[in-house]
């Protein structure tokens, strides 16, 4: 009976590629693997050929699936294979650490809200390594590992080699382990002494290689089950979930990860002439880029590296050599070009694939079918989509996308068209994050399938929410994502809402959304139905309460109605609904009447009404005279034409009553009231484009209305009869035309 | 005492290079004085097991360094890039002598190089008393290179007229130069290569073609990372040019060539030391070499006319014809500095008020 410990670095190309061969070698009878028992019935799916690494195992508390630890699993790393390896042979495989049913029921002690990561870096693993790495003579403890473990192109011996290492490691230190380390190494004792209780006979150990002279020497029994006494318990679930070598770059804060995932992947793959392929790959990609990268520079490449390598001493090329190569010979010693690949070659994005059978939650399941339904693959890097909405598959795509946003799940973000105008026309930012797997589970307590989840999820939130333009935003986002059933739910909330609502703003604001809303209803063809009646209900609401509340505004309240009262009247004219038309413009004509509302309002209520030939161009004249008439202070009144013109001046150029009647107003002016006039007209007037204030300047210095007048008088330059007849045969010919004969050129 | 002024750097290090060849054992590339770990042991400094300490050349980044002696290894042309003051031609030239043993082999590149500097031109009068002659012809440094195997420098390339830059093509690819008018053809004996140096502030001047480009492995030489780095660059530079000038006195106080350093870091990277301020930049480069002339002639000035002391009142007139290159504009961005930054700092107000008094 035997027990073969083999210390590993998670990760690491040079260690899977030794365990391989030394698993080969022992034939043991029993594997066992750092790795949580709880997850132990996902060991089978290994063998599946639809589990693609990177993958990740993913443990979570099953009430609450923030609580989640991830083990990720690169086809590069060492415990993959060792369950492989059992599977392909039909041995056991335990998983050996501490159970996570133990480990998450421990308080959370990082305040940090993300769900951890890898379990495995709690070791004080890397920080040990530098002292190796010193007395080799390197700064950094992960390169001294890489070069003595990871680029080794051959492996044996290695494993007594780093066994020996980390005992003198850990006898030197004599670091004190904390509790969970403690505990962890204890159960990982008791495992293997109940394997051998079992009666295997070879018993093969992959740990991490600091764990490695722990589960080497076995202390007593009694000793670990002491520190195994009162663990505490949570019920957990495990999954498989794609997983990205993105994030198992150290780069992405993962803290067992690998400084370039894509070349640790290269080195696993790659059994021979490891630097030409690397160097040719960036050639290629350097390529892809319009930048030159000859196959005679690979060559140069190469040999640059290789001579590097040997001046440094090291018995292999490595990834820094190569950089240095590839930065000097391809890149023209610029590090910018070497960056501009440096995602695809050093990170490699790449995004593994769980097989259906994987138990996963039933949203997850449901997801899936719909994005290969849709023809929409889930992929890490990012990409935009475009939809036409007219198409029924992209109509499709555009409510799941948006369903799955409604869920919390951001797999797409919503991209404003640029230059293609249209209602039909949507654009997606699609990134599939793998947290996002997290998100699904968490979505998954709203129900089992997408529309479910959705409905359940919104009900909620509908009755949650308390301000009416969330209210508003939430109905916009459920049309959008074609959730009839709901749609009544969120009208019912929302007639509660403005029912009780006191803030016409709130109404005000409310409106353009659903207005929106029933424009776009025809592209996503959204019941008509259902929200039509709210619309009317808000419509009806705000006419009536409107002039209420621009009763006695202050100024800086009436610029903020001013701008609601614009985008409703927007709204309004979009919806061409005749009745609704009717009554907001009742409303509009009391504002106007109403003598105390703020000269802003009515001056633009007035301009509203005018513009719906509501009012005649007489009658506004009326109005306007009225608003300037003596009596009303010139504050007043400078803000009722400010309201009226609105911006822009192309109303008074070419309504020539109307400019009468401002050119009379400011004569009758006062000196005093005139300066007191002034610069509130200027403000007005400042905001029209040059082009108008000039035309209107040069009316002003043109007298008037005389000047108006002259610009229709017909041309006072008299006719030559005889000098157009010549040009008449050529106007003939180019019209295509006969002239009677009669009129032939004379002379 | 050398009369010379500055002696070639295989003459000046010459006990250096024969100690390395001694003790260096390992293998050396056909026609190598020393073997790559030797050059790179000279380059940047070491003590060699005998106890011999070899002074550090250039005080930077290992890696560059040894990805320049493993592209001259593999018989690859190596092109320095880098802004002026660098040490670019600096280290081509000690490249040179620790590789061939003579750094003298060396064209300079002007707007006027033509292209016999590069291949090979004719003593006339012998051309027409003997017709055209191997004896007639006058090889360039180039073709002596490739005849003896040795390191050829082409100087500031970029600034060689494009067509004398393609002469080069054809000897770095072929690694041969025909004669035509003898019908001969020079082959490259092993150890030749070619080591050019080009400003990446002229890169506009003559820039390279891609042809050419493609034939030489690029380092870039970067200003120095730290200020401690620098100030060592500097303080060292100009102890060793102090020795060769003969000036009496002690080199100037570290502390001196500190802030001579900062201010043109400073400057340089537009932002103070503590990163808390943002500067404008002069439009010269201001440059590690230009340091160490501030600071070399303001230790002349002191030993000459002061005590001996190199003091806040002899650098500030080299600070000043450093960064002052426009006399408009600089002159404002040194204003600006010194109200904003050098008034204001713990200890600094000499310096501040010698600046002052120049402007």
């Amino acid at each position: 009976m035997s027990v073969h410990v083999f210390g590993i670095r998670h990760h690491g190309p040079g260690s899977a590629r030794g365990l391989q061969a030394e698993l080969d070698r022992l034939e043991p009878d029993i594997v066992l693997v750092e790795g949580p028992p709880d997850a132990e019935g996902l060991i089978p799916f290994c063998s599946n050929k639809d589990l693609v690494p990177p993958v990740a195992m993913l443990v979570h508390v099953v009430d609450d699936p923030r609580r989640a630890v991830f083990y990720p699993l690169a086809c590069f790393s060492p415990e993959w294979h060792a369950m492989r390896h059992s599977l392909q042979h039909g041995l056991p495989c335990w998983f050996i650490d501490l159970p996570q049913a133990n480990r998450l029921a421990e308080p959370v002690a990082e305040a940090s809200g993300e769900p951890a990561g890898d379990p495995r870096t709690a070791s004080p693993r890397m920080d040990p390594l530098t002292y190796l790495a010193r007395a080799a003579g390197l700064d950094d403890g992960e390169d001294w590992w890489g070069r003595m473990m990871e680029e080794r192109r051959e492996a044996s011996g290695v494993f007594d080699a780093v066994l020996e290492s980390m005992t003198a490691l850990r006898s030197e230190l004599a670091m004190e382990l904390d509790r969970t380390e403690a505990r962890r190494e204890a159960h990982m004792r008791q495992r293997i002494r109940e394997a051998q209780k079992r009666g295997f006979q070879r018993i093969a150990v992959v740990c991490g290689a600091w764990h490695a002279p722990a589960l080497n020497e076995m202390p007593s029994a009694e000793k670990d089950d002491e520190l195994l006494q009162g663990l505490k318990s949570v019920s957990v679930t495990s999954t498989w979930i794609p997983w990205s070598h993105d994030r198992l770059s150290i780069a992405s804060g993962y803290g067992a990860g690998v400084v370039s995932p894509g070349w640790y992947r290269h080195l696993f793959t790659c059994s021979s002439d490891v630097e030409v392929r690397w160097l040719a790959r960036v050639a290629c990609l350097l390529r892809e880029k319009d930048l030159d990268a000859s196959p005679a520079q690979v060559i140069e490449a190469v040999r640059l590296a290789e001579c590097l390598a040997a001046m440094r001493g090291r018995p292999v090329v490595g990834l820094s050599e190569l950089d240095d190569a590839a930065e000097s010979v391809l890149c023209q010693g610029n590090p910018l070009f070497l960056r501009m690949v440096h995602d695809r070659l050093i990170v490699d994005e790449v995004l593994g694939r769980v097989p259906a059978e994987t138990p996963r939650v039933p949203l997850q399941r449901d997801i899936e079918k719909r994005q290969k339904r849709l023809h929409l693959r889930a992929k890490a890097e990012e990409r935009l989509q475009e939809l036409d909405l007219r198409k029924e598959t992209d109509l499709e795509r555009s409510r799941l996308l948006h369903r799955l946003c409604l869920l919390g799940i951001d797999w797409g973000e919503e991209q404003g068209v640029r230059g293609k105008k249209g209602t039909f026309r949507e654009v997606w930012r699609l990134r599939w994050d793998p947290e996002l797997s997290i998100r699904v589970i968490e979505a998954s307590v709203w129900g089992s399938c997408v529309e479910e989840a959705c409905e359940t999820r919104v009900r909620h939130e509908a009755r949650s929410l308390k301000e009416l333009a969330e209210l508003t935003r939430l109905l916009d986002r459920v049309l959008l994502s074609d959730l009839s059933a709901v749609v009544t739910d969120i009208v019912q909330r929302i007639d509660e809402l403005s029912a009780v609502s006191v803030g016409m703003l709130e109404l005000m604001d409310a409106l353009p959304p659903l207005g929106k809303a029933l424009r776009y209803g025809n592209v996503h063809r959204t019941s008509h139905e259902l929200v039509a009646p709210i619309v009317d209900a808000l419509v009806a609401r705000i006419a009536v309460g409107l002039p209420g509340a621009c009763a006695s505004l202050n100024d800086p309240a009436a610029t903020e109605m001013l701008s609601r009262l614009t985008h409703v009247h927007q709204t309004i004219q979009l919806l061409k609904q005749p009745e609704h038309g009717r009554i907001w413009g009742q409303a509009l004509e009391k504002l106007v009447r109403q003598g105390g509302a703020n000269g802003l309002i009515a001056g633009r209520s007035a301009r509203l009404l005018l513009d719906t030939r509501s009012l005649s161009s007489a009658e506004a004249g009326v109005w306007m005279r009225r608003a300037l008439s003596r009596s009303v202070p010139p504050a007043g009144a400078a803000a009722w034409i400010e309201g009226f013109l609105g911006g822009s001046g192309l109303l008074l150029l070419h309504d020539l009553k109307l400019w009468a009647i401002i050119e009379e107003w400011i004569e009758e002016l006062s000196t005093e009231r005139f300066v007191e006039v002034v610069p509130l007209l200027r403000r007005t007037f400042a905001t029209f484009a040059p082009a108008e204030r000039r035309q209107l300047g040069e009316r002003v210095r043109g007298s008037g209305v005389a000047a108006g007048a002259r610009v229709s008088r017909s041309p006072s330059t008299p006719f030559n009869a005889g000098r157009a007849a010549e040009a008449l045969p050529l106007v003939a010919k180019l019209l295509g035309l006969e002239l009677p004969p009669g009129d032939e050129p004379r002379g | 005492m050398p009369t010379v002024l500055r002696q070639a750097a295989e003459v000046e290090f010459h006990e250096e290079l024969e100690e390395l060849a001694k003790w260096d054992d390992r293998e050396r590339p056909p026609s190598w004085r020393l073997s790559p770990w030797a050059v790179a042991t000279y380059i940047l400094g070491g003590k060699l097991s005998n106890g011999f300490e070899v002074l550090p050349k250039y005080i930077g980044s290992r890696r560059l360094i040894e990805i320049a002696i493993s592209t001259l290894a593999t018989d690859r042309a190596l092109l320095l890039l880098g802004v002026p003051g660098t040490a670019k031609s600096w280290v081509s030239e000690h490249l040179a002598a620790a590789i061939s043993g003579d750094s003298t082999l060396m064209v300079q590149g002007t707007a006027a190089t033509g292209e016999e500097s590069i291949r090979y031109g004719w003593n006339y009068a012998r051309l027409l008393s003997e017709g055209p002659t191997r004896s007639a012809l006058v090889p360039s440094p180039v073709l002596r290179a490739m005849e003896e195997g040795r390191i050829a420098r082409v100087e500031e390339l970029t600034r060689t007229p494009s067509d004398v830059q393609d002469a080069l093509i054809t000897i770095l690819s072929e690694k041969a130069l025909p004669i035509p008018e003898l019908n001969q053809r020079v082959e490259a004996r092993k150890g030749f290569s070619i080591i050019a140096t080009a400003n990446s502030r002229d890169r506009g001047v003559n820039e390279l073609s891609s042809a050419l480009r493609r034939r030489f492995n690029t380092v870039v030489l970067p200003v120095p990372e730290t200020l401690e780095e620098e100030v060592d660059i500097v303080r060292r530079r100009v102890a060793a040019l102090g020795r060769v000038l003969e000036l009496p006195g002690e080199p100037p106080a570290l502390e001196e060539v500190r802030r001579v350093v900062t201010i043109f870091r400073e400057l340089r990277e537009g932002k103070t030391g503590d990163k808390k301020t943002r500067l404008k930049s002069p439009s010269g480069s201001l440059s590690t070499a230009e340091a160490i002339s501030v600071v070399t002639s303001g230790h002349a000035l002191a030993v000459h006319f002061g005590d001996g002391q190199a003091r806040a009142t002899d650098l500030a007139s080299g600070l000043f014809g450093a960064i002052v290159k426009d006399p408009v504009q600089d002159r404002t961005v040194l204003e600006e500095y010194l109200e904003t930054v050098l008034k204001e700092r713990e200890g600094w107000k000499d310096l501040y008020r010698a600046c002052r008094e120049l402007l």
